[in-house]
């Protein structure tokens, strides 16, 4: 396929009306922070800790969470949710949480991914953006994307310290991961699946989650 | 897909005939706007937001070929494989061949303007594969064998009941054999058709809204989960995107997101904003084995060369239609190709010729709205407006149209015979008119007076009479 690529490069560069550049263009270009080269424009957040500027956004949407102070409290959290729902105590859980006392929490869990026989998947989010009440996950073993797609409610583990103004405080956090930083998939969600393609009403859980529930813990 | 722009005016007389069509529509264009204004409304930033789209994509589009070589080397360190397509030709027989080489059979798919652009369902089931569509939109249309009306609401125009119908039509196979009527039961059941082809699905294919060029990222936004499902569960990714989707850095992508959920539906984010780079990693549990990305010029290369350039900072948010007139009158359809609306009237006549699709830009009534709500301020009656000279220039345009205009320019040039005829004209027509000031019927304007309107008669003296008479009442 590599003809395919110069074909299109060179139709570019004709374009453009310029040869490839030179070493020491590509350098500059490289060197710049993204394509306009100054910092990016960052939108005002409300007044309010972060806590209370994301979880607005997050209802918004539709979301739902609750606040806890230590990270033990998440299977408890967990049943409440499922028993408040009328669910049966089991959950596909992130191998990440699995040290958690689920059987403390009377919670059967299956760790690792899902095919889709679970009716409630718990992961954990990376970071947390206020700005629009988003969560950002990424894919790993410890933490399978199917987890946030396949079962009916979604719920999240989100750390208070995790929390950041906007998405690109995330970006400048992956970045310092290095070249190993950008995991397969990077999921920013905000709110459960919705579709509004038939006559424009808005229906959640279109294939996705019917609801998402996020578990702050302090 | 076989344009049909060219029968534009028989379609769109349908269109306006079309009592379900209008209805479907009606309730449509409020929506959008009022939705889009309210989220515009709330963000003090999104004028300079926009200012700093601009450059971005204009930065990009300038150092484009630098941009794409940074994607692809990066896209390739992370595992993953990029393909080049010069042509729609090209972009199918890749597609085809990916999927031919992993042996599939069933391929689910998110929706991506560009696969409809290029053809790629048409290829890839007359190679035999069995490829379903995953937004609930696109898979309503896949049903009915549409093509798509909206580029964000592919089956804006049809109601719930011709979608029960559909349903009830094409879900019997599954034993769901209930006739439905409302919005939620039939979501549910469409899920349910649908969950099990993402489970059985081999390839899954989805479009980009935008490519990052630091990490071989690309980027998929919907509210569904479909897109997601689709690149998550089958063993091959397959990404479709036109080569103008590339950016710089992931902070130029969250720039864009800003504009782009807003502008679209009035949604501050989108629900599902994805970004994947590379095949699965080594003690992933889930993800596809191939990730493959066809990077798609067909004819982008030619527009960047010349006065469509602007085009290309297009994000595909629909608000241009959404906002338009025309297309709020007729649809989509009218339009007889992939991309309707403003942007559509630009695009259509751009790939399948001004000769096929003439009478999309001259379907516009220049009053700028698209323009306006661009969030990346691309010039569409500017544009329109280009491919109308290059139209009459081609001398492609009907005859007595050309020559209308040719006495107009002359007229116009002379002003004292302009001033002159227009005198006489306005007081015959006073004259003819009678008491009644109006006309009811007038020889070779037969359809204006369609549905009982009547034509006012010219009242008084002619503009330039009372205009200069005030100018000397002033001096």
């Amino acid at each position: 396929m590599s003809g395919g690529r110069e074909q299109v490069l060179a139709a570019i560069r004709r374009s453009l009306g310029r040869g490839a550049l030179g070493a020491d263009a590509r350098a500059a270009l490289d060197a710049r922070r993204g394509a306009t080269d100054s910092e990016p424009l960052l939108p005002k957040l409300p007044k309010g800790t972060s806590a209370q500027v994301f979880r607005d956004g997050l209802e918004k949407v539709s979301g739902t969470m609750s606040e806890l102070t230590a990270l033990d409290e998440v299977p408890g959290a967990v049943a409440g949710y499922l028993a408040g729902h009328g669910l049966a105590l089991e959950a596909a859980v992130a191998p990440s949480l699995e040290t958690l006392d689920w059987a403390g929490a009377g919670i059967t869990p299956s760790v690792g991914p899902t095919r889709g026989g679970d009716f409630a998947g718990v992961s954990h989010a990376w970071r947390g953006v206020a700005e629009s009440g988003s969560l950002v996950l990424l894919s790993g073993p410890d933490n399978p994307t199917s987890l946030n797609f396949l079962p009916d409610h979604h719920l999240v583990v989100l750390r208070a310290q995790d929390l950041v103004p906007h998405l690109e405080q995330a970006w400048a956090a992956l970045r310092e991961q290095g070249e190993e930083g950008w995991p397969r998939t990077v999921n920013v969600i905000t709110g459960p699946s919705r579709t509004a393609d038939i006559e424009l009403t808005i229906q959640l859980g279109a294939h996705g989650p019917r609801s998402l529930h996020v578990l702050l813990v302090d | 897909m076989e344009p049909l722009s060219h029968a534009f005016k028989e379609r769109s007389v349908w269109a306006l005939q079309d009592e379900t069509l209008q209805v479907a529509l009606n309730r449509a264009k409020d929506g959008f706007a009022v939705k889009r204004a309210k989220a515009v409304g709330a963000l003090p930033e999104f004028e300079s937001l926009r200012d700093r789209a601009v450059d971005i994509k204009n930065h990009t589009l300038e150092n484009l070929d630098h941009y794409l070589e940074r994607y692809a080397d990066a896209v390739e360190r992370s595992g993953g494989k990029v393909h080049w397509a010069s042509s729609a030709e090209d972009a199918r027989r890749i597609v085809v061949e990916i999927c031919q080489a992993s042996g599939a059979r069933m391929i689910t798919k998110g929706k991506s303007m560009v696969g409809e652009e290029v053809g790629v369902n048409g290829a890839l089931e007359e190679a035999g594969f069995e490829v379903v569509e995953t937004d609930l939109g696109e898979y309503i249309i896949q049903l009915a064998h549409e093509p798509p009306s909206h580029i964000i609401v592919p089956a804006v125009h049809k109601t719930r009941g011709q979608i029960a119908d559909l349903f009830h039509q094409n879900h019997q196979k599954y034993g769901l054999t209930r006739k439905l009527a409302e919005v939620p039961e039939m979501v549910n059941e469409a899920r349910q058709v649908l969950r099990d082809k993402y489970l059985a699905a081999d390839v899954g294919i989805t479009g980009a809204n935008f490519l990052i060029a630091e990490s071989g990222t690309s980027v998929i936004v919907t509210n569904e989960g479909n897109g997601d499902l689709t690149c998550s569960l089958p063993k091959v990714h397959i990404v479709t995107a036109g080569i103008e989707k590339v950016v710089p850095t992931a902070e130029d992508a969250s720039t864009l997101l800003r504009l782009l959920g807003r502008s679209a539906t009035g949604q501050d984010m989108t629900t599902y904003t994805t970004f994947t780079t590379g095949p699965k990693r080594s003690g992933d549990t889930d993800g596809p084995e191939e990730y493959h990305v066809v990077l798609i010029d067909n004819g982008r290369t030619t527009m960047l060369g010349d006065q469509f350039r602007e085009m290309l900072r297009c994000i595909r948010c629909g608000a241009c239609m959404n906002h338009c007139p025309v297309y709020g009158a007729i649809g989509g359809h009218a339009y007889g190709w992939v991309y309707p609306g403003p942007m559509g009237s630009v695009l259509t006549p751009l790939a399948v010729g001004l000769k096929e699709a003439g009478n999309l830009p001259n379907a516009c009534t220049l009053n700028g709205h698209c323009a306006e709500v661009c969030p990346v301020r691309i010039p569409l009656p500017d544009l329109l407006r280009t491919l109308r000279h290059r139209e009459y220039q081609l001398r492609l345009g009907l005859k007595p149209m050309r020559w209308g205009l040719a006495a107009w320019v002359w007229f116009t040039t002379h002003p004292r015979i302009y001033r002159m005829g227009t005198r006489v004209q306005a007081r015959m027509l006073a004259l003819l008119a009678g008491r009644k000031g109006r006309f009811r019927r007038m020889p070779l304007a037969g359809s204006w007076f369609r549905g009982g309107r009547d034509l006012p008669a010219p009242q008084g003296e002619t503009f330039m009479a009372v205009w200069q008479r005030r100018q000397r009442g002033k001096g």
